[in-house]
């Protein structure tokens, strides 16, 4: 699977949620067929909420990691082919 | 969308504008403008509070970048991303709500759910079909208790009014009419975790109650059977072992331990043929299905007879999974028919000893009475008178063992008319009194022991002769040594009388024991004994319902052990 990072050390909300959001809306395509995933850096940390809250309602599976002095938001869709 | 105030009008010429206008104009755009853009701030804003986050600062993005940046066509891209997945999601749920229903409908338990009130609020088909009463078609609607217990108000068993008030799973059984049923009820939860009703599962396990109650008779059953055959093969004379596919014996019962003289422990485990072959020197491995009498050893060293019996034990397919031998002790059986086959033979021998004894008796009684009158006369010489003399006492010696044969023939059973009460410590003092020359004269010390015994009902004369023939016996067993000594002993043994007569003779030899019984049988230079005096004795004893047994080791004198029933 292709891993694009996004570094939006730095910014803070709500620009990262915007920021997150449009790369999102960029790779729809890839990232609703599975083939990619999108990791953001951010050591804003109210970003690990809204983020992970806007990507979840657009129906991503979000993984957050805390690395030493930030956090990476891990977001790809699972294909449940019915 | 806050209106301008004054709309721009397109058809208005540029030229007719002047600088105090345009400026005019410029500051309203401006004015608009900056009312544009607030708009739009103001409109992200509600947009970003809704995605949940922070409303934009000025300085995070000036208008500009905001224009650039396009933050409303991010959200609504974000938005119709959501409402997809939404769509979606909805899809799945409608599914799932679909296959939930055909599960709930296609399980084999029956479910109903039921609110605080004990309504039901929903149940499955399956629910439907398990109802004991047919008349109810639709249960929804209705109190469970009325539709499931024929009830006006719950019972206090009731499993639902448990899991209400404790939140936990409960499962009952029940039996309604002629079903039994197994209900499990859950609480039925809000989204907040209230308690809003319960989930009844309704498992029909009539089949499996049926079921269980036959195995349940079945076990009582094989349990009986067991217990019977515990028992049986407990209160068995014979003695009995089990041994399983390999000949190890692995059940045993008790007389198989009173026989063998061997506990448990010893026996468990052994093969069967090594328990034998320890016990007999004469043990063949056995065929199944065959009888045979083997002698033993027992743990104590006695001797017996065994008859012994091996049967195979077979699984239903047929196939051998182990042996039943039965063994039992048949020594004294093996002993009485011996003694039965020796009388036997003694009455066909008495019968035909009478036939020749009758017949020999005239001609001998011819024989000694002209031999007497021959005597009489005076013109014999001393040498004929002598042989004349020898004639007459070879003729009485032929007398008497013609009368020991016809004493003997006659020794049919005592008639009853000759049966009187007696006591045969007096019997045995009036023989002792009756040889007491004999006694005397070869020095031989008798020691008496008379016991405390019952009268019995014997026929005297015969009595008399049978303990007389063996008294004898002992005496000229000990008359040709020194310190010749009989011992006789009478006691009472359960219910008969023991009479002891023993000797310190020689003994008898181990290889004519069994024959001393045997009429004409003689240890005697021939013409001093018949050969008849202990066969009589033992014919005699036997016709009273009694029994000789002899004991002797060889050197060390012989004791004859007679025993007499008591009888009322």
């Amino acid at each position: 699977m292709e891993v694009k990072i996004l570094d939006i050390l730095g910014q803070t909300c709500p620009s990262c949620l915007l920021i997150a959001l449009k790369e999102i809306n960029l790779n729809y395509e890839k990232l609703r067929k599975g083939e990619l995933k999108i990791v953001i850096k951010t050591d804003h940390r109210d970003a690990t909420r809204t983020i992970p809250e806007a990507a979840k309602a657009m129906g991503y599976e979000v993984e957050v990691e805390k690395i030493h002095t930030y956090y990476e938001i891990t977001i790809f869709k699972i294909n449940k082919r019915r | 969308m806050p209106r301008p105030r004054r709309k721009f009008k397109e058809n208005r010429a540029y030229e007719d504008l002047s600088i105090t206008q345009l400026l005019k104009e410029i500051n309203l755009l401006r004015e608009t403008n900056k009312r544009y853009i607030q708009y739009i701030r103001d409109k992200v804003n509600q947009l970003l509070k809704v995605m949940g986050t922070l409303p934009l600062k000025p300085e995070e993005l000036d208008d500009e970048t905001l224009l650039d940046f396009d933050p409303i066509g991010i959200i609504a891209e974000a938005f119709s991303q959501i409402l997809e997945h939404m769509r979606e999601t909805n899809r799945e749920l409608a599914v799932a709500r679909d296959e939930l229903q055909a599960i709930f409908n296609a399980t084999g338990v029956g479910i109903s759910i039921i609110d605080t009130d004990f309504r039901i609020l929903r149940c499955n088909e399956k629910l439907k079909a398990l109802l004991v009463d047919k008349n109810i078609s639709v249960p929804e609607g209705n109190y469970c208790h009325k539709i499931y217990c024929n009830k006006d108000y719950p019972g206090f068993d009731c499993p639902a009014i448990e899991t209400m008030a404790t939140g936990r799973t409960v499962v009952k059984e029940v039996g309604k009419k002629d079903k039994y049923f197994q209900i499990v009820t859950t609480p039925f939860k809000d989204n907040e975790g209230n308690i809003v009703g319960a989930i009844e599962v309704l498992l029909d396990i009539t089949e499996k109650k049926k079921a269980e109650a036959a195995e349940k008779r079945q076990r009582e059953f094989y349990l009986l059977e067991k217990s019977k055959l515990a028992t049986i093969i407990e209160s068995l004379s014979d003695g009995l072992l089990v041994t399983d596919q390999n000949g190890s014996i692995i059940t045993f019962n008790n007389a198989a331990l009173k026989i063998t003289g061997y506990n448990a422990s010893e026996i468990i485990g052994l093969p069967y043929h090594r328990f034998f072959q320890a016990l007999s020197t004469n043990f063949v491995e056995l065929e199944t299905s065959k009888s045979t009498e083997l002698n033993i050893r027992t743990k104590s060293g006695n001797e017996l007879t065994i008859s012994l019996n091996i049967a195979p034990i077979k699984n239903y397919k047929g196939e051998e999974i182990g042996k039943v031998i039965t063994f039992r002790d048949v020594t004294e059986e093996k002993y009485r028919q011996e003694i039965y086959y020796r009388t036997e033979k003694l009455v066909a021998l008495g019968q035909l000893s009478a036939g020749v004894a009758h017949e020999l008796n005239t001609p001998l009684g011819n024989i000694l009475g002209y031999a007497r009158l021959l005597l009489k006369s005076s013109n014999l010489d001393p040498r004929q008178r002598e042989w004349l003399m020898i004639i007459i006492d070879q003729a009485k010696k032929s007398g008497e063992i013609i009368k020991g044969l016809l004493n003997f023939a006659r020794q049919s059973s005592p008639s009853p008319k000759n049966l009187k009460e007696a006591n045969i410590n007096l019997l045995l003092k009036d023989i002792l009194g009756l040889l007491h020359q004999e006694i005397e004269k070869n020095h031989i010390r008798v020691i008496t022991e008379f016991g405390d015994i019952p009268n019995l009902k014997i026929d005297l004369r015969l009595m008399e002769q049978a303990l007389i023939n063996i008294v004898i016996n002992a005496i000229q067993a000990v008359k040709d040594q020194r310190n010749g000594q009989i011992y006789i002993k009478t006691y009472k043994e359960g219910n008969s009388v023991k009479i002891v007569i023993a000797d310190n003779g020689p003994g008898i030899p181990e290889d004519i024991k069994p024959r001393i019984f045997d009429p004409f049988f003689t240890t005697k230079p021939v013409g001093e004994g018949t050969g008849l005096g202990l066969s009589i004795s033992s014919g005699i004893i036997s016709d009273h319902g009694g029994f000789i047994d002899v004991e002797s080791t060889e050197g060390e004198g012989a004791t004859f052990i007679i025993t007499l029933p008591i009888t009322n």
